[in-house]
């Protein structure tokens, strides 16, 4: 169901990915993990094209935490942060992280070889029906994203969204 | 925190496939976020003063992002950036799987003697450098060797613009126009006797954009003087 990925640049660094649809407690997740009990990132599901999307900003995450010049608070602050466009905190989490409403979420860990623990306890809290990661695909709300992300037609002739999504994350800084 | 270099990167990169060495940077191929990789590291230059070194490396490294976003945008293929890491100065690219040069493709092609696929090929990087000068970006090195060349199922190919390095943003003709003599030296003494098909290509360059016509104008003047004006440097 979940997809984990080793950091090739941080060999100890896992990042696990949980898709959850039908979710009726949102709210009440998003407020743990405000308060720190879910150690993890709880982000939008429709406003990713795919699972890569999510590893590319967890290990620019990872290595801004490395070298101390995150710009947000935490580790799963900057991966929601990382996935903006803009440089605007704020709009990130609103745009990027998840709302009280939502009834899809996908969950963003990052860890060392052991997992189990932190897998069972992320289940246990959700009430909903987890289904595969890969499936976020087909949560994509593509109008908002080529929105956001400012993607013009022609752009999207010379590669796929993805693309062009990842290449604006990993430039945002320089803008 | 303490601010520190991250040795992740180093370590990374000592186990990675050694590509290219060249004077500004080397060219590693590895896998990274399980993706085919190539990652361009600019390393310090010992010869330069650490405090300019830095900058002209940093700049280069944020120019060459820069101008690869910008072709995208206006839909020339570029190798999709990945990820950049500002402390080691090291950006991770797509690799562009199954390509080869375009160098190596009139070299080889040229031995078959196949002049129509070559015509082709010559107006498609016409039309490729006015689209990329109408973005107003200059490359600075263009070469055959910094475009690549994918053969498609379809039979199509897409040819794709590498090494942004020495990249930078201008409207000037006569930048645009430098860029167009660099690319005729390249072109004429790495593939000797081709001037009917780089005058295809200038052809086809010229019919391809409206703010051509200044270009060329100043091309000629650049193949008269070459391609410094102020004498200096």
């Amino acid at each position: 169901m979940h997809v984990t990925h080793e950091l090739e640049l941080f060999p100890d660094h896992r990042v696990t990915q949980m898709l959850f649809k039908e979710v009726k407690n949102a709210a009440e997740l998003r407020q743990c993990a405000v308060e720190g009990k879910i150690k993890g990132a709880l982000i939008n599901p429709t406003m990713l094209v795919n699972p890569f999307q999510v590893l590319v900003a967890a290990n620019k995450a990872v290595n801004l935490q490395k070298i101390g010049k995150m710009k947000t608070r935490s580790l799963y602050s900057e991966i929601i942060f990382n996935l903006s466009p803009t440089n605007n905190i704020s709009e990130a989490f609103k745009r990027f992280g998840s709302s009280d409403g939502d009834d899809s979420v996908l969950v963003v860990l990052v860890h060392d070889k052991d997992e189990p623990q932190l897998l069972s306890d992320i289940t246990a809290r959700v009430s909903g029906r987890q289904v595969p990661a890969e499936d976020v695909s087909s949560l994509t709300d593509h109008a908002k994203i080529k929105k956001l992300y400012k993607i013009t037609p022609q752009e999207e002739k010379c590669g796929t969204l993805l693309d062009a999504v990842v290449c604006r994350m990993a430039s945002k800084d320089i803008l | 925190m303490a601010q520190e270099k991250s040795m992740a990167i180093p370590e990374f990169l000592s186990k990675a496939e050694l590509l290219k060495q060249g004077a500004e940077a080397r060219v590693y191929r590895a896998e990274f976020l399980g993706k085919p990789t190539i990652v361009k590291e600019r390393f310090p230059k010992r010869y330069r003063h650490p405090v300019l070194d830095e900058k002209l490396t940093h700049r280069r490294t944020v120019q060459e992002v820069r101008s690869i976003l910008r072709c995208r945008r206006a839909g020339i293929s570029a190798p999709v950036v990945y990820f950049v890491d500002y402390t080691s100065h090291c950006i991770f690219l797509e690799e562009i799987v199954g390509s080869s040069t375009v160098r190596d493709h009139i070299a080889s092609t040229r031995q078959s003697d196949c002049s129509n696929e070559l015509a082709w090929l010559a107006e498609r990087v016409g039309q490729i450098l006015a689209k990329m000068h109408e973005e107003d970006v200059v490359h600075g090195d263009l070469t055959t060797s910094n475009m690549l060349l994918r053969h498609q199922e379809d039979g199509e190919s897409e040819l794709f613009l590498i090494d942004f390095g020495l990249s930078y943003i201008s409207a000037l003709p006569e930048d645009k126009g430098v860029d167009l003599y660099v690319l005729e030296k390249a072109f004429l003494s790495t593939h000797p006797n081709t001037e009917t098909l780089f005058e295809r290509l200038l052809k086809s360059y010229a019919a391809a954009s409206k703010k051509s016509s200044a270009v060329i104008k100043k091309l000629d003047e650049v193949r008269l003087r070459g391609r410094k004006r102020s004498m200096v440097g």
